[in-house]
């Protein structure tokens, strides 16, 4: 087969794949933008035949989009610095420390992937009963403060920090925590990048853990907001089409301009 | 020398105290805490009593709860189909071609989505006077519309294609950067002998990445198995049980009726078989092997 048809071949490919992929996010877009007009009608309408902004005026006065924003901007905050912090400080000693325990540390740490717990989620919401923290962000973030998978991407990007580092830091004396801020955590920057951005995507989705904890739906998250808003409005297609590229732009509009590091980041979280 | 390696273990855990703090509390406890909760009846209304194996041999005769274990089971079906078209894709984006990175992305958007507004999407889409009844009809594929989530015979199906649509990028992701690790001059080598491009997809590619497809294939078997969001909010187990999966089944015993107890039981038991699938799938790879992951 000559290379060039070997090309367009592969382009064809490339697109209808992208338009599978794409195209429902595509036609809730134009939903969005065509305001009074039924999802359901016959024929169902593809293409806005005019493009208007009513949908996001209106669902942007009706709904208190500001505080949902605010909350989900307040838990996926917390979230990523949580993680980012306690990730940090529990993968450096499993790459550059030898000690008595490690393997036992990450043999328990193996297991909680390999016997997910269906049970975890009732577990925790009476644990977070028990501190007293239902109806709290802290509520929604502890569970998901620290998971196993960034231990171990962390411990990987440590790895591949040469031992005379910390050899030269002990050299002049630097005290262990030392050398880590300052030596060490600089030179991570880019797993930090990535499990930061994985951290953003999972707390700005979350919507059932919220739910569960927060008895008051004013602190609800957006992905949360928007079952209600779906559960209240299911008729005013236009409003909830909008009401969800509201919430779905912001996370986009991360990917896309992070794509780099997040793809090399999730990439690197299994080695062959 | 052995004070050093006292004060370095002794720093070592004082690095990994938080961490691991919060891992026992909200990883280790759960797995832990289970096992006594799903011998009690547990329910916070009444009072609570032990009742040794009860939850155990009620699970068993529970006939909604071994549906939704058959359902689940079911769903691992779409284990499979996922790496196959997720090979494919990688294959494709992996070709040196320009303008292959936003493609990559475009497939990869989904992923980064919140289950709540895929499953909006899907369920307009997928609805009586939706788009995919019109084009299938206009396609002459059906001759009459289809209630594609209201119809047990068809719900369950439909909610593993939109768990496949929505991860398909993932596993894309993970494969292409395994394809993007082996060596060009093993194709080279592979195209001297004469190998067109099946042979070389069958002979190199594939057996080089038996690691990343053992661990594909591990985290979608999980996945399947627990499989909740986008049947919680699309279908709630319905039509009758035809989509109730364990995980779903689990949530309304416990977090719905507050039978903490008995759903404690349930989870254990799913817990018990993920673990015993996943070591199946160990055996079926032996060969494979990851990489401390």
């Amino acid at each position: 087969m000559p290379r060039s048809l070997r090309v367009l071949i592969t382009y064809l490919l490339l697109i209808l794949l992208a338009l599978f992929m794409m195209g429902p996010f595509l036609w809730l877009l134009s939903v969005s933008l065509m305001p009074g007009r039924n999802v359901f009608a016959n024929p169902p309408a593809i293409l806005p035949t005019f493009i208007a902004f009513d949908n996001y005026v209106q669902v942007w006065n009706f709904m208190n989009f500001p505080r949902y924003i605010l909350n989900t901007v307040i838990i996926t905050l917390l979230g990523v610095v949580f993680n980012i912090i306690l990730s940090c400080l529990t993968a450096y000693p499993l790459a550059a420390f030898r000690f008595k325990g490690r393997s036992l540390v990450f043999t328990l740490l193996i297991s909680t992937m390999i016997i997910p717990s269906a049970t975890a989620m009732i577990v925790h919401y009476l644990t977070i009963q028990a501190f007293q923290l239902g109806n709290t962000f802290f509520g929604v973030v502890l569970p998901a403060a620290v998971s196993v998978f960034n231990i171990f991407l962390m411990r990987q990007t440590f790895l591949g920090i040469p031992a005379d580092i910390r050899d030269s830091g002990k050299m002049d004396g630097a005290s262990e925590l030392r050398i880590f801020i300052q030596l060490v955590m600089p030179l991570v920057k880019p797993g930090i990048a990535v499990i930061g951005l994985l951290e953003v995507m999972a707390f700005w989705n979350n919507f059932l853990w919220p739910i569960v904890v927060l008895d008051d739906p004013q602190k609800y998250p957006l992905a949360a907001a928007l079952t209600y808003l779906n559960g209240q409005f299911s008729y005013n297609f236009g409003w909830i089409a909008a009401g969800t590229m509201i919430s779905v732009l912001p996370i986009i509009l991360v990917f896309l301009f992070t794509q780099k590091y997040y793809m090399e980041g999730i990439a690197g979280a299994i080695k062959g | 020398m052995y004070k050093g390696f006292r004060s370095e273990s002794f720093t070592a855990w004082a690095f990994m105290a938080p961490g691991l703090l919060f891992l026992a509390v909200f990883t280790f406890w759960p797995i832990i805490y289970g096992v006594p909760l799903s011998l009690t009846d547990y329910s916070v209304i009444a009072e609570t009593n032990y009742v040794g194996l009860d939850n155990f041999t009620r699970a068993f005769q529970d006939h909604n709860f071994l549906i939704s274990l058959w359902n689940s089971l079911v769903y691992v079906l779409i284990v499979p189909v996922i790496q196959i078209i997720s090979i494919l894709m990688a294959i494709l984006v992996n070709s040196r071609i320009p303008g292959v990175k936003m493609f990559r992305a475009a497939y990869y958007i989904p992923v980064v989505t919140s289950m709540v507004a895929v499953a909006l999407i899907w369920s307009w889409l997928l609805g009586n006077n939706g788009v995919v009844n019109y084009l299938l009809l206009k396609a002459g594929m059906i001759s009459e519309q289809v209630s594609w989530l209201s119809t047990s015979s068809t719900a369950l199906y439909v909610l593993m294609f939109i768990t496949m649509w929505k991860g398909l990028g993932y596993y894309m992701m993970l494969y292409l950067a395994g394809l993007q690790g082996i060596p060009a001059d093993l194709y080279e080598a592979a195209r001297v002998d004469g190998a067109g491009p099946l042979r070389l997809i069958v002979h190199v590619t594939l057996p080089l990445l038996r690691p990343h497809i053992l661990f594909c294939t591990l985290i979608s078997v999980m996945g399947a198995i627990r499989v909740f969001d986008e049947v919680y909010i699309l279908t709630k187990g319905g039509p009758g049980t035809s989509t109730l999966t364990s995980s779903v089944y689990i949530f309304q015993k416990g977090l719905e009726q507050f039978n903490f107890g008995y759903a404690s039981a349930l989870g254990l038991i799913v817990s018990v078989m993920v673990g015993a699938l996943s070591v199946l799938v160990f055996r079926l790879n032996r060969k494979g092997g990851v990489n401390s992951y």
